[in-house]
């Protein structure tokens, strides 16, 4: 169960001509779910600052 | 409690997906491009229960009035139509190896197809209006009233003839063989906390957002 | 309920537009879809029905497009929520005024643009009859979009509601299979007027509660 499926890094990424679909996949996902938390966390320190901007003119 | 669960979420995320593309074996049908269920099936399984989480937010907002339950489903919405669209392009790729095709009228595809759409529906519903208490009844209701499609998704493989296989896990058990399925089940657990903490994320952001002028919002910011 | 009815008729009649509109709409669609395309009759006869399904959806939505808008706007719907004090009696009779004014016969014209493209003739009462629960659904999941977005415009009427339609599409599909091949009818009405019946009972409440909120 535990022995790597491929032989070498070339059959990584080739994946016997599948290696394109699987690695688009991958790594479009991610970089949507990374994009996410990091627009989030951006917005979220942008909202604080904003609050605070308000609370000391205010 | 937030920066736990990503951890979590992404630690088993990455075990899972390590195991399910580089150890799992190759199968003798599709080949590698099976290693995409990895991240389809999780994918599909989420976007299903975010709706279902919205549905319970839903039912809680119109009945009790908790308006935290409305900012819930406000936070989860964009979430539930990033995963559905996430299973839908990760789909169509997969379709592409498998069934020499992207994209297929049947009925499970079009049904996750008919989800997204109605995510967006929930997201405009609620940014159409003005009046924020008005817009998170309103959508309240339209999440309720749509989550009787879902056992129409869930149940479309077996009421229609469908180019998409059946459901890989089931409360009968699974198909699939254990070397693939543990890695899919450990996939399954990291989305799941992954989304999670995106959700606790996103809906600290939301909270915030509305309740910008409050005093408990100034004290603690 | 029968003072409602008999306004909602009264309304609805003087309003020539929202009921012949939609019917004469249909009526053009079905004439000019087979002249845009290029096919031989046997051909155009094995998905004529499809052409009048989605025909009827957009009628169906055309038609409940300002079911509530006019009435919210001049401020008659805020005064017969007074008098009623209840909004599931003026939501149900608008319901099945504009079924019986609009759905039916638009329900009647697909049955005989049916049979004219192909289908026998002894199918039209199972033809009709589908039609006619078809639109009890499409109307209620329409106004129910329509009362979400009361003055929003169309377009977010139609995001919220097709995602709710689509289902009924692929049953009226799985509907047209069961003539075509003589069997499984029964179930499928029977199935089609359960539907019918908890969609016509249930979803004038989820209207009123939509309505309740635009007005509150």
């Amino acid at each position: 169960m535990f022995d790597i499926a491929f032989n070498t890094f070339d059959e990584i990424i080739n994946m016997k001509g599948h290696g394109i679909y699987v690695w688009l996949v991958y790594s479009i996902s991610i970089l949507i779910i990374v994009l996410s938390f990091t627009i989030t966390r951006m917005r979220i320190k942008n909202i604080c600052k904003r609050i605070n901007i308000n609370n000391a003119s205010g | 409690m937030y920066p736990y669960l990503l951890f979590i979420g992404i630690t088993t995320l990455m075990i899972g997906w390590i195991w399910g593309v580089l150890y799992a074996p190759e199968d003798f049908q599709q080949g590698n491009s099976y290693r995409i269920i990895f991240l389809h099936v999780p994918a599909s399984i989420f976007a299903q229960t975010i709706y279902y989480f919205m549905s319970i937010c839903a039912l809680m907002h119109i009945v009790w009035r908790v308006k935290l339950a409305a900012y819930l489903i406000k936070s989860a919405a964009p979430i539930g139509a990033m995963i559905t669209f996430i299973a839908l392009f990760s789909g169509s790729i997969w379709g592409i190896p498998t069934w020499g095709t992207w994209w297929q009228w049947d009925a499970r595809i079009t049904s996750t197809l008919i989800l997204f759409i109605m995510y967006l529906g929930i997201l405009t519903l609620h940014g159409s209006f003005s009046n924020l208490e008005k817009a998170d009844r309103l959508m309240s209701i339209l999440v309720i009233v749509g989550v009787v499609n879902l056992p129409i998704i869930k149940k479309s493989v077996d009421w229609w003839s469908t180019l998409h296989q059946p459901a890989s896990i089931s409360t009968s058990g699974s198909s699939i063989d254990p070397s693939m399925l543990m890695p899919l089940l450990i996939s399954i657990v990291g989305l799941g906390f992954t989304l999670i903490s995106l959700g606790i994320l996103s809906s600290r952001l939301y909270i915030l957002n509305r309740e910008k002028n409050k005093k408990w919002v100034l004290e603690h910011v | 309920m029968l003072r409602l009815i008999r306004t909602e008729s009264f309304k609805l009649s003087r309003k020539l537009k929202s009921w012949l509109g939609p019917q004469l709409i249909l009526v053009l669609v079905l004439i000019a879809f087979p002249l845009s395309i290029d096919i031989s009759q046997y051909d155009l006869d094995k998905f004529y029905f499809s052409i009048i399904v989605i025909s009827l959806m957009m009628t169906a939505f055309i038609s409940t497009e300002g079911m509530f808008e006019e009435d919210f706007e001049d401020g008659s719907l805020e005064q017969e929520f007074l008098l009623e004090q209840d909004f599931y009696k003026i939501v149900l009779s608008k319901m099945l005024i504009y079924v019986f004014f609009i759905g039916i016969p638009i329900a009647l014209i697909g049955s005989l643009f049916l049979i004219t493209n192909g289908a026998d003739f002894d199918d039209l009462p199972k033809v009709f009859s589908i039609l006619c629960l078809s639109n009890i659904l499409l109307f209620n999941l329409f106004s129910f979009g329509n009362a979400l977005s009361i003055d929003k415009g169309a377009m977010l009427g139609v995001l919220t509601s097709l995602p709710l339609a689509l289902p009924v599409i692929i049953l009226l599909g799985r509907a047209v299979r069961t003539i075509q091949y003589g069997e499984g009818f029964f179930s499928i009405i029977i199935l089609m007027s359960g539907i019918s019946l908890i969609v016509l009972a249930i979803m004038p409440i989820v209207i009123s509660a939509a309505l309740k909120t635009h007005i509150d």
